[in-house]
């Protein structure tokens, strides 16, 4: 178990490679840790291979499969892209859960909802699947690459302008919700700039069209004045707009500190001087990718200042279900249970994402936590009865506390969860059911 | 005759009996495994290689050729002389079961047995826990018992297998008796035999006034339909079977044609004529559904006879709780139609012949081919004042036409052009989507399968999603006022389709449905096309299929014909 929490730490030992010693060993509990984090949870023989193989190589397998995730998300691409340019966006969202399930780059998909969460598209909104899917893809191809190329993505992205009604950007009439929800929620972070920066921020926006849901840009609306954005002044294109504000180092601390909350911890802030050495190499380089490896390798993810310092969001809940069991379902039903429990993929409630963290439970998304893991587990209903954890626990030749050791690696006494002798069925939702499966 | 109806093995079978299988042919019915045709239909099912490879299937098929060996013959010809002389097998309540079957090779059903036995008991020697073979004598004769759940006795040619010793006896004690209670002696089985006639092959024989004691089957057999749409199709059938004492289903073979008619009669009452479900009543005599059209590439048609004006003017009696939203279907309906009034000015413009006709669709090159291929399909009703009510249905179309537009530019989507070309002499409107500007024609959108059609030739009313169709209609309807043919007396619902055509649909879709299972079961793709492709191949072997619902003599009668095409066997195209 890890043994060091946050502020025992300084900067440089914080950021260091993790190498386990005597004092902070590497064992199941953290395998399953890494694997919560940087996936949606592990099969029993994931869990073995990753303890065999330490930490560093486990995290090498992740942040780098060696399947060909090319050809995977070529295939998924297919699947997914609907026959026609519908309203509902609801096979995209299975489709996403089905590639979420299936996937050989875990993290690659992880680090999607990541940003889905931080761009916070709304398919309603889009009211089109292509270009729900168009969107979805631009944050799949960056979400492991470079922000600044995925910013340029974003600022002509049809979906993003549709969901914050934002179609139209005419040179009489500059559209402020773009700009204003570019600076204060997608880099900059409120308080980082002025009216008069998102006024003219709006006017570099003028001629991006959404028509037919397509992006199109009409010279005639252009406003090609001087516009002053950020102190910097020039004929500037919402190109340039992308450009500076993912220049700015506010920017890169807004990424980091949400980038810390999704892979380390959400309970504890971290301060500026804990988060230097990111934002230095993040605000050269931009590259999402290096600041995840190294967020991953560190001394701090695997301290106690990061196990378990995390909510399970519903996604994350219902998949360390499914991975566990080695199965997938059907997701189509799973996509609607998820949006009862308050995560309706694409659909996130406003721009700003998911707010996460213990908002995610109360006391009835907690009895719907219940009920869909007893759903999952059924031998017949919605899921089709596809999890059958009698069938793992008897393929790993497993003890009384396979379950226990599957899903919470020893987080939990036996007495708390009735697992010797009971069906596998019962000791399986004992074992999701404890407090300790909601952290992730 | 008589001597043979004093012998039949449904005269040992009790008569609370709730469902009842009775094969007078069991040759006939056996014919298709004896001539290798079914073993080669499975064989042809996809997945048959992988079944074949399980060791389960392995170790099955080595005991049946170990019995084969055993009894000298291959398994279907051994069947056919252990039954041959008929076979009667009827499942009681709680769980009880009977099986009679004469053979025509006695000494056959004793090997068969002597076999069984054999190896019970070898097993119960070994120590098996499932191995319980006992023997005793029950109504005078030797029987035994294989399991806990099992007990045989031969008598003669005629082997009787029950659930148990006790049920055996039950069974037994009919000897004695000469008919008695016997399910053979009831009136209920005697009229269903009779209904099914002479030459079935076989018979099914629900006995509906014991199943509808359970709790919950009365209910569910309560006519309680609130979709008026499934109302206006099923029209009189859950009635009828909800009043019914009996179903009986006759099973008739005709080996040349491959055929297998499957004959569903129920006692359940006619409909009152004076109810609100009379509207599928033919009124006269001779009155009743139209044969149904036959236009090129067609996979299934349709013909009913329902009074619209009639079933629309007792919605309130039908749907008393739709009575709200059939309000605003009439409002709807009203912009339309121009204020009239549904039930007299519209409906009743219709007369009750009313068709339904699927068929594939061929996609014009210079257009494309979308995904998914939806067949197309069209409504063809019969105007009783065509004269009258043309311009009416026209004004109507074209509105609905426009309006689907308006929505469609709405939400940024392209909406239809509309033409009023001429197929031979028939003037008649067509709605399309313009490919204008459409790059890839390989996959076009799902919108193309529909180029929405109205036309009139003479007076009928031809509704369809396609142009194509729509055209194959007027050449249809011309035809058809050529040479008229006469209504199917009595017969208020004829469905026919084409096997072979629902496959070819099938295949057209089987990337889109094999995409959509595996989200719908989470699969790989390879499990889902197996499913799939079963299904295709399942199509394929049914020919045609003819299903008729009509009250002859005051009993509600359906009748489904189905053909068979085995494998290797060609079928010429029609069209």
């Amino acid at each position: 178990m890890p043994t060091l929490t946050q502020q025992q730490f300084d900067p440089v030992s914080a950021w260091a490679r993790y190498e386990p010693d005597a004092r902070r060993p590497w064992n199941f509990a953290l395998a399953g840790h890494l694997y919560r984090r940087a996936a949606f949870g592990a099969t029993w023989d994931q869990l073995q291979r990753a303890f065999r193989d330490g930490p560093q190589r486990t995290v090498d397998g992740l942040l780098r499969p060696s399947a060909d995730v090319a050809a995977f998300n070529r295939q998924y691409d297919e699947l997914e892209t609907p026959a026609n340019d519908e309203n509902s966006s609801n096979d995209l969202r299975a489709w996403w859960l089905q590639r979420m399930i299936r996937t050989p780059h875990p993290l690659l998909e992880k680090m999607t909802l990541f940003w889905h969460g931080h761009f916070g598209v709304n398919a309603a909104k889009v009211n089109s699947a292509r270009a729900t899917q168009q969107h979805l893809q631009l944050l799949r191809k960056h979400a492991l690459g470079n922000f600044r190329e995925m910013l340029a993505g974003i600022v002509r992205d049809a979906a993003m302008f549709l969901s914050l009604d934002a179609k139209a950007n005419r040179r009489a009439l500059p559209n402020e919700d773009l700009a204003r929800w570019l600076m204060e929620t997608f880099t900059l972070g409120p308080g980082r700039f002025s009216e008069r920066d998102v006024r003219e921020t709006a006017r570099a926006f003028s001629g991006w069209f959404v028509l037919q849901n397509q992006i199109r840009f009409i010279e005639r609306e252009r406003d090609s004045e001087t516009k002053r954005i950020l102190g910097q002044e020039g004929r500037f294109t919402s190109d340039d707009v992308a450009r500076i504000l993912a220049e700015q180092p506010a920017t890169s601390q807004t990424i980091i500190r949400k980038v810390y909350r999704w892979l380390i911890s959400e309970t504890a802030e971290p301060d500026d001087r804990l988060l230097a050495p990111l934002a230095e190499s993040f605000a050269r380089k931009q590259d999402v990718l290096q600041l995840v490896e190294t967020m991953l390798r560190s001394n701090l993810f695997f301290s106690a200042a990061a196990y378990r310092q995390r909510m399970k969001s519903p996604v994350e809940f219902s998949l360390g279900i499914v991975k566990g069991l080695e199965e997938a379902v059907s997701t189509p039903p799973l996509a609607e249970a998820l949006a009862r429990l308050g995560q309706n993929l694409l659909h996130p409630p406003t721009a700003r994402g998911w707010l996460g963290g213990q908002n995610w439970i109360n006391h009835a998304t907690l009895a719907g936590r219940h009920n869909l893991a007893a759903a999952l587990l059924k031998s017949d209903g919605v899921f089709g009865g596809k999890l059958n954890p009698a069938a793992v626990a008897g393929k790993h030749d497993s003890g009384a506390r396979f379950f226990l050791d599957l899903f919470l690696q020893g987080d939990a006494e036996p007495s708390s969860a009735s697992d010797a002798g009971a069906d596998a069925r019962r000791s399986a939702y004992a074992a999701i059911t404890l407090p300790e499966f909601q952290l992730a | 005759m008589a001597e043979e109806e004093a012998n039949a093995p449904t005269q040992w079978i009790p008569a609370d009996a709730v469902l009842a299988v009775e094969l007078f042919q069991p040759k006939a019915l056996l014919a298709p495994f004896g001539d290798g045709k079914a073993a080669a239909a499975f064989a042809a099912l996809p997945g048959a290689g992988k079944r074949k490879a399980r060791p389960g299937f392995e170790k099955f098929m080595g005991v049946v050729k170990y019995l084969e060996s055993e009894l000298g013959t291959d398994w279907p010809t051994a069947l056919t002389k252990m039954t041959g002389g008929g076979l009667a097998f009827a499942l009681r309540p709680q769980q009880q079961m009977v099986l009679i079957a004469d053979a025509e090779d006695e000494r056959m059903l004793t090997q068969l047995h002597e076999f069984l036995w054999k190896a019970a008991s070898a097993n119960k020697k070994s120590g098996s826990e499932s191995s319980q073979t006992s023997s005793q004598q029950v109504d005078g004769v030797t029987a035994w018992s294989l399991g806990p759940k099992e007990a045989h006795t031969i008598i003669g040619k005629r082997l009787v297998l029950s659930s148990g010793f006790s049920e055996l006896q039950t069974a037994l004690a009919f000897r004695s008796k000469s008919g008695g209670s016997s399910l053979a002696a009831t009136p209920a089985y005697q009229a269903a035999k009779r209904a099914v006639g002479p030459d079935a092959a076989g018979m099914i024989f629900v006995n509906m006034a014991v199943l509808k004691q359970a709790p919950g089957i009365a209910k569910a057999l309560q006519p309680k339909e609130s979709n008026p749409l499934v109302a206006l199709l099923f029209a009189g059938i859950a009635e009828s079977v909800g009043a019914s004492n009996w179903l009986a289903i006759g099973l008739r073979v005709q080996e040349k044609e491959d055929c297998l008619a499957l004959q569903v009669v129920s006692d359940g009452a006619k409909l009152d004529p004076k109810g609100p479900a009379a509207f599928a009543l033919p009124a006269k005599r001779e009155e009743g559904a139209l044969p149904n059209l036959s236009v090129p590439r067609q996979i299934a048609a349709l013909s009913m006879y329902r009074d619209l004006r009639r079933f629309y003017g007792a919605k309130d009696q039908l749907f008393p709780e739709r009575t709200s939203g059939l309000i605003f279907f009439e409002n709807m309906m009203g912009i339309f139609f121009s204020g009239r009034d549904m039930t007299d000015d519209v409906f009743a413009q219709a007369r009750p012949e009313i068709r339904f006709i699927v068929a594939n669709q061929q996609y014009d090159p210079a257009v494309g081919t979308p995904s998914p291929q939806i067949p197309a399909f069209a409504l063809v009703l019969q105007m009783r004042n065509p004269a009258q009510f043309r311009e009416v249905m026209e004004e109507a179309w074209q509105k609905s036409i426009g309006l689907a537009s308006f929505t469609r530019g709405q939400k940024a989507e392209p909406g239809f052009v509309i033409d009023r070309p001429v197929h031979w002499t028939t003037k008649y409107s067509v709605a399309r989507f313009s490919t204008t500007g459409v790059k890839d024609r390989s996959k076009l959108d799902t919108r193309f399968n529909f180029s929405p059609s109205l036309a009139m030739p003479g007076n009928n009313l031809i509704l369809s999603s396609t142009e194509q169709l729509a055209c194959d209609l007027i050449d249809a309807a011309g035809r058809e006022a050529k040479q008229p043919l006469a209504p199917l007396a009595q017969t208020h619902s004829l469905l026919e389709a084409n096997g072979s055509r629902v496959a070819a649909a099938l295949l057209a879709n089987r990337e889109n449905m094999v995409r959509q299972n595996m989200l719908k079961s989470g699969g790989t793709g390879e499990s889902d096309s197996t499913g799939i492709d079963a299904l295709i191949a399942f199509t394929e072997f049914v020919e045609q299929l003819r299903l008729t619902f009509s009250a002859e003599s005051g009993l509600n009668q359906a009748k489904l014909e189905l053909k068979f095409k085995w494998p290797g066997q060609k079928v010429a195209e029609t069209r």
